[in-house]
């Protein structure tokens, strides 16, 4: 009596464990984000379950790993094991090691001359000129732009007014005269401002000079095989950066627990600091920082040399790539996905969440007729910037191999340079060589 | 020439391997002729376990003097490796031959059979040897090549990764700090144990609850420990500079000065250690026979005395555990803490041999150097180790 | 007055020690311990505090409980998950100890009540293991155990650690320390090794083992460099690792979710210690000499 029981229970559960099988006939679409805040997160996931709703032959599902570096370790490991997703989130700077690697497939090449992905239009004169600029390769359109970025800057109003500076800094010269006077306040802040020791900074000011990073055309023409990160732009802003350090008003967040930018937020906030260089993404937490503790913060564009004067500024973030390799039901339907993230209503909802850019025409023509752009002016400043800045091969940005580590070597060459007593043009000679011998290397065993 | 260099290689290495061994077995009253073929072979056979996997790489024309130098070293390393070992053996053979009952522990308990013995080591053997031993062998590999992980293709480099070393800068510094940092814990963290256990042994009510609020630190993870002195080493919400602000008027800036940040790995570090040793360097005075103390008291000794001649020396056993096991614990365990609190440092001030090979392995991704770090790090180890046996070693005094 | 924790942790010809070497500074003692004990545990004992706090009262230092705690707990348990890490954690350090403590006495009856030739050879093959901790093998592990597909899988966090000569070598010392007596009348009952293990030899060395599971658990639930490398995303993480994504979240670091994760990942080795502090403490003696 209770052996046919048991086995009525377990024909019963296999049974339910086998209908669902049938039941799903569902394509997998795998996609990998590094984001893991729900913020974030949970908004591409809201979208993977719209479009699962509207499209319910896919089954998009949207991880998150905590940041890029971990991503790129379990891509690299995944492709290993043959356990590929079908969309990778790789950040700007990984693009050659993308490239290299072999395991993605340009979006323009999928989706071929198709005019649409199962009704959803593809239209790449929508997206903004350097965001599009960005992004193609060789001509082809290589992966789905989704969080850009620009680098800025973030002013505490409230002091910057109490010390008579009526608009934030728009020149190194300005900022130094606009600490001379925040400094001299009775209630002066313990520094004057700060920025995260973030290669991309560096990049960013060095862009602003009209200086490249690498040969061969940035890397754009042709694989880049030598760095020139010991440049004219590159010793002048050293210097400024010593200088500013010197007279007490530059706070150096160092490496502080490794987490700089971390450090940059808590200066901020605690108003140690009167001005930050950060990053556009994060205009949102920032405008809200200021209300919260009760200071008014401005964004602006980031301040540059006033001896070359500004050329423009590069976009920073991430991008989403299609694996290779897919079969064609998978392959569609990550495409089908790419598309629709970008749509106008999407990408506009995305850049007021974040602060991201915008990243289609048709999304910021929608939110300057909601006149988001007049009651959230802030977040213009970054899409402002990158649509004022002139294109030219140093602020399209570099394609470097082992960017990642090139990008440390310049770390802490700035690292070198501000805590020591050693000469610029030295720090950046060494730099220059380390990150060459990082680059050979690479191209040693990547290069075809 | 380049044909017959090997040749000579082996030949010269045969020839010393004779001579030791003939010395050697002469001194035990061995035939020097039986001495001098084992070792013969055993020379050769050791010059040859670096240099054949390594092709002679180091000695090719192309390269410069230090990969000669780094080839002759490697190759006395082998000799050493094989001609030692073997001397050993034979010695103890010969030994137990001449004396069958010195050594050996009595068997008089054992079981029948040689088969259930091997079944019970066998899951322990297979593991160690898949998991520890085949990784070893393959960071040998690893470190003579040029590796990148995703990369198209590896490419041999010979001893590069080992005598760019010499070179490097950030490594060369990492060295410094690593002891430096070491030195710190052990001395500090031995000192202020031996101090706390001086009160915490002695018979007064409640001595097992003191000992638990005393030593349970030790179960706290480096992790955990590096995440609280985070807190408490904070510039702006820190206590400790609160602490310090309000009595001695200073600030210190743990954690991005470059002076500083390693004593907060070196603080945070002792905190968490310093239960470990305080529990044994009890269990040791606890072991200190009284009768010892009272014999030197009533010779006059005073306190002071007599802690530093009789007591001291007794806990060398001890001392010596401890020693070892807390360099360990600051070569590779503080990771953790170091990798929270601090990132490598500013300045790369706590960027310990440990902390470089992640940096340039996973960070930068040179699996190779990272390779070849290791090796480095584990021969230092290994080094030191024999160092301490060697001078604590034969003065360890086990005591009554 | 002293007895009961002479017997336990003195040598047998421990005797009061007399008046005028130790008594008088007894309060001193006591005191100083008391301040040696508070600093000591004061690190923790803040870090639990700011548990129950926000950043406003951190930088604010202050030394009364806040009221965050519930808006913490939620942080922690739900936006960074730290359940699913501490489950994972538990999990795998469980199946370690338990499996280190039964390869090593096996192993440890192995070498102490069996003849096999090369007995001494293998012996010092696992010795020698120790001096070879995993942090030097990381590269070259982490390439073996992905070229055999356990990247990112619990095995690769378990078996690797299975196997210990810490746990060998104190059992073989251990158990060598038995009179062979014992084993000889065993077997005249017909017993054979692993019955005699269980039966006689485990019920003897519950301080040894006692000793073992908690450097074991301790050392297992705090690795940290291995599974930050093998790894990736959350689902199969361990909580050392995990605390990462309560670092450097957001506005720069939210101290009070920060400190109430640290708390709770390191409640489960402390306990372990705590309970098995007399077996820990004397296992060691034992082992030690003699």
């Amino acid at each position: 009596m209770r052996k046919s029981f048991l086995f009525v229970v377990l024909a019963a559960m296999l049974a339910l464990a086998v209908i669902p099988a049938f039941a799903q006939e569902t394509v997998d679409v795998p996609v990998w984000i590094a984001f893991t805040d729900e913020n974030r997160l949970g908004w591409a996931q809201d979208r993977a379950v719209e479009y699962n709703e509207m499209f319910p032959q896919y089954n998009v599902t949207v991880e998150g790993y905590a940041n890029y570096e971990e991503l790129f370790a379990a891509t690299a490991l995944a492709a290993e094991q043959g356990t590929l997703p079908a969309v990778v989130q790789y950040f700007e700077v990984a693009t050659q090691d993308a490239r290299d690697s072999g395991y993605f497939k340009p979006i323009a090449e999928a989706i071929g001359d198709r005019t649409d992905i199962n009704g959803i239009a593809v239209n790449f004169d929508d997206f903004v000129g350097p965001v599009r600029e960005y992004y193609t390769i060789d001509g082809v359109f290589t992966s789905m732009p989704w969080n850009t970025s620009s680098a800025i800057y973030f002013s505490n109003m409230t002091i910057l007014d109490a010390a008579g500076v009526d608009t934030p800094p728009t020149t190194w010269a300005e900022i130094d005269a606009a600490c001379e006077l925040v400094m001299a306040l009775e209630t002066a802040p313990e520094y004057c401002w700060t920025f995260p020791n973030h290669g991309w900074f560096f990049e960013q000011w060095i862009a602003q000079q009209d200086e490249q990073f690498a040969n061969n055309g940035n890397g754009r023409e042709e694989r880049a095989t030598e760095v020139s990160i010991n440049n004219d732009g590159s010793v002048a802003l050293l210097t400024f950066l010593d200088e500013q350090l010197a007279k007490g008003y530059l706070y150096y967040s160092g490496a502080q627990g490794g987490d700089s930018w971390g450090t940059v937020d808590q200066a901020f906030s605690t108003q140690q600091v009167a001005m930050a260089a950060y990053s556009s993404s994060d205009t949102a937490t920032y405008t809200n920082v200021g209300t919260d503790n009760g200071f008014e913060v401005v964004a602006s564009f980031l301040p540059y040399n006033e001896v070359t004067g500004w050329t423009g500024n590069l976009i920073g973030g991430a991008s989403l790539w299609l694996v290779d390799g897919l079969s064609t039901e998978v392959e569609d339907g990550a495409l089908g996905f790419l598309l629709s993230i970008n749509s106008t209503e999407n990408a506009a909802a995305w850049h007021q969440l974040t602060g991201y850019i915008a990243v289609t025409t048709s999304a910021n023509e929608l939110l300057t007729e909601q006149g988001w752009f007049e009651e959230n002016p802030n977040f213009s400043v970054a899409a402002d910037q990158l649509a004022q800045s002139t294109i030219t091969t140093a602020t399209s940005g570099a394609i470097i191999g082992a960017f990642p580590s090139i990008r440390s070597v310049v770390t802490q060459a700035v690292d070198t340079a501000l805590l020591t007593d050693e000469p610029v043009a030295d720090v950046l000679a060494a730099a220059q060589e380390d990150a060459n011998t990082v680059l050979e290397e690479y191209n040693l065993l990547n290069a075809e | 020439m380049t044909a017959q260099a090997p040749l000579l290689i082996h030949v010269i290495a045969a020839l010393i391997g004779a001579v030791y061994l003939a010395w050697r077995f002469q001194r035990i009253q061995v035939s020097p002729a039986l001495g001098g073929m084992i070792g013969a072979a055993a020379g050769a056979v050791g010059s040859a376990i670096f240099m054949l996997p390594l092709n002679y790489c180091t000695f090719e024309s192309e390269r410069s003097l230090i990969d000669a130098v780094f080839g002759v070293l490697l190759i006395g390393i082998g000799m050493a490796l094989v001609v030692l070992p073997v001397d050993a053996l034979i010695r103890s053979v010969v030994m137990r031959r001449r004396n069958p009952n010195m050594g050996g522990t009595a068997q008089a308990g054992a079981f029948k059979g040689w088969l259930l013995p091997i079944v019970f080591l066998a899951p322990t053997l297979i593991v160690l040897t898949l998991f520890l031993y085949y990784p070893s062998l393959d960071t040998f590999r690893l470190s003579t090549l040029l590796a990148r992980l995703g990369a198209r293709r590896t490419l041999f480099v010979c001893v590069d990764n080992f005598t760019s070393l010499v070179s490097d800068g950030d490594y060369l510094n990492s060295f410094v700090i690593t002891i430096f940092i070491s030195a710190a814990i052990v001395v500090l963290g031995l000192a202020l144990a031996l101090g706390i256990a001086l009160l915490a042994y002695q018979p007064i009510k409640g001595a097992r609850i003191y000992r638990t609020l005393l030593i349970w630190p030790y179960a706290i993870s480096p992790v955990v420990a590096g995440v609280i002195f985070l807190l408490l080493f904070n510039p702006t919400g820190g206590i400790v500079n609160y602490a310090l602000d309000n009595v001695f008027g200073i600030k210190i800036g743990w954690l991005n000065d470059p002076t500083a940040a390693p004593w907060a790995v070196i603080i945070a570090s002792v905190w968490k250690s310093l239960g470990y040793n305080i529990l044994f360097y009890i269990a040791g005075l606890q072991n200190v026979s009284k009768d010892i103390r009272e014999a030197a008291s009533i010779d006059g000794a005073n306190v002071a005395q007599r802690f530093f001649s009789v007591v001291l020396p007794l806990l060398s056993p001890i001392t010596f555990f401890l020693v070892i096991t807390n360099m360990t614990y600051a070569f590779f365990e503080t990771f953790g803490t170091i990798d929270y609190l601090t990132g490598g440092g500013p300045l790369n001030s706590t960027s310990t041999l440990m902390y470089n090979i992640y940096e340039v392995g996973i960070t930068n991704n040179d699996l190779g150097k990272a390779a070849a770090q290791s090796i480095v790090l584990f021969a230092l180890v290994i080094g030191l180790t024999v160092v301490q046996f060697r001078t604590s070693g034969n003065r360890v005094n086990y005591g009554a | 007055m002293a007895t009961t924790t002479a017997s336990e942790t003195y040598p047998a010809d421990y005797v009061e020690p007399v008046r005028r070497t130790l008594l008088p500074e007894r309060w001193y003692i006591h005191a100083a311990l008391w301040v040696i004990c508070l600093i000591v545990g004061f690190p923790l004992f803040y870090a639990v505090l700011v548990a129950t706090q926000n950043n406003s009262n951190v930088y604010a230092y202050q030394f009364l409980p806040g009221d965050q705690f519930e808006n913490n707990w939620n942080i922690v348990m739900n936006l960074a998950n730290l359940g699913n890490y501490m489950l994972n954690s538990i999990f795998i350090t469980v199946l370690v100890t338990a499996g280190k403590t039964i390869l090593s006495l096996l192993a440890g009856l192995a070498f102490v009540y069996f003849r096999f030739p090369g007995k001494w050879i293998v012996f010092g093959f696992v010795l020698v293991t120790l001096m070879m901790p995993t942090e030097i093998l990381v590269i070259a592990l982490f390439r073996f155990v992905n070229s055999i597909g356990w990247g990112n899988n619990y095995l690769a966090l378990i078996v690797p650690f299975i196997a210990s000569a810490t746990g060998a070598f104190l059992f073989r010392q251990h158990f060598a320390n038995i009179p062979a007596e014992l084993s000889e009348a065993a077997q005249l009952d017909g017993a054979n090794p692993l019955t005699f293990l269980i039966r006689v030899l485990i019920p003897m060395s519950m301080n040894t083992i006692g000793a073992l599971v908690v450097i074991q658990f301790v050392y297992v639930w705090n690795m940290y460099l291995w599974p930050a490398l093998i790894i990736q995303g959350q689902e199969r993480q361990v909580v050392q690792v995990g605390l990462r994504t309560l670092v450097g979240a957001d506005v720069g670091i939210s101290f009070g979710p920060l400190m109430l994760g640290a708390v709770i990942a390191s409640l489960p080795p402390v306990i372990i210690f705590v309970l098995l502090q007399k077996q820990f403490m004397s296992g060691f003696a034992l082992g030690r000499d003699k």
